[in-house]
């Protein structure tokens, strides 16, 4: 085994223990958990594996559809993200708006 | 033909939202105040509470306790004027640009009842408005981008004074808590056909609402939500 893929292996492994820790043992997420794990394990031990689908994808090394697809996914990691910090900021404001709100109108019955 | 409605100063809301204003803002609202109007100043999470600087006026103030935005601002106040079944709301800057002198201008075509929002504009007037050069580019593209997105083209592009009738009011609902919230009050008069018109108003320029405004790195800012805006309808 070269170097890179002991580090590869070693973050793999610790990610996947530690989401393992985390979830809440629902079979589903277990399972996808477990099947990701075993394909990175798996390219990562026989990366020629990447570079046989990359070449029926028309792309000439493995890595570089590693690399294509990571884009693709932190893409959609990015905009997720987004949706959700857009989501809590409406919340947000909809507290502070309803505080404001709430604060004039005992203002008002104190006046009258 | 329907008449002209007939509508007192003290029916009518102007909404001033603030945010770490100086003194110009006392001026502005003491302006407002004399002419008899209802004035909602909404106090934007400013550092020093806005209420000790114009505790002394007849105003009334909202306040966010942490700083939202401009758009946000104005939701909240819309959202009193609702509660307190206001006919007509202004939207005002605290700077110092706007004057109070033109507010029966931009009442009239509601009062006619031939818009149910009325937009200021800086370039309706003879001869040219006394603005830079940079900053009328900016103006010009803005205006663009907003016809593109809402299909309203106007002659001025985030001015800040507006008038809002019951229909508008209870139609528009603003999710952009920053400065886009004068683009999505365009969206939202399109998406619910409200009737609208622009106005000539008088924009006064002064280093201090120059250095409050808007610079052209802040219409990036603005174009980049608006575009988020629209991918997360």
């Amino acid at each position: 085994m070269t170097n890179i893929q002991v580090l590869l292996l070693t973050g793999v492994l610790f990610i996947g223990l530690y989401y393992l820790i985390r979830l809440k043992r629902r079979l589903l997420d277990i399972i996808i958990l477990f099947v990701m794990v075993a394909a990175a394990v798996t390219f990562i031990l026989w990366p020629d594996l990447t570079t046989i689908i990359a070449k029926k994808l028309n792309v000439g090394r493995g890595a570089d559809l590693i690399f294509y697809l990571s884009i693709l996914i932190f893409w959609f990691v990015i905009l997720k993200l987004y949706a959700r910090i857009r989501r809590l900021e409406q919340q947000f404001t909809a507290i502070i708006r309803n505080d404001a709100l709430k604060n004039a109108e005992e203002l008002d019955e104190k006046s009258k | 033909m329907s008449h002209p409605q007939q509508i007192h100063n003290s029916d009518i809301l102007v909404i001033v939202p603030v945010y770490n204003e100086s003194s110009v803002m006392v001026q502005t609202l003491t302006q407002l105040a004399g002419a008899g109007y209802q004035v909602i100043v909404v106090d934007d999470g400013s550092d020093v509470l806005v209420k000790k600087t114009i505790g002394h006026l007849p105003v009334t103030i909202l306040r966010h306790r942490v700083n939202l935005g401009q758009g946000a601002a104005l939701q909240t106040a819309f959202n009193y004027a609702k509660k307190k079944n206001a006919q007509v709301v202004i939207t005002f800057d605290a700077d110092g640009q706007h004057q109070v002198s033109d507010i029966p201008a931009l009442l009239a075509p509601i009062l006619q009842q031939k818009a149910d929002i009325v937009l200021g504009s800086r370039f309706l007037h003879e001869g040219s408005a006394p603005i830079g050069f940079s900053k009328k580019m900016v103006l010009q593209i803005a205006r663009f981008v907003n016809f593109l997105l809402s299909g309203v083209l106007l002659s001025d592009a985030h001015n800040g004074l507006r008038a809002l009738n019951r229909q508008a009011l209870s139609k528009i609902e603003l999710t952009e808590n920053r400065m886009a919230h004068a683009s999505e009050i365009l969206f939202e008069t399109k998406r619910h056909q409200l009737q609208y018109c622009e106005v000539p108003v008088h924009i006064s320029y002064t280093e201090y609402s120059k250095q409050k405004g808007q610079s052209a790195w802040d219409s990036i800012k603005i174009l980049f939500d608006l575009v988020l805006h629209k991918l997360f309808r």
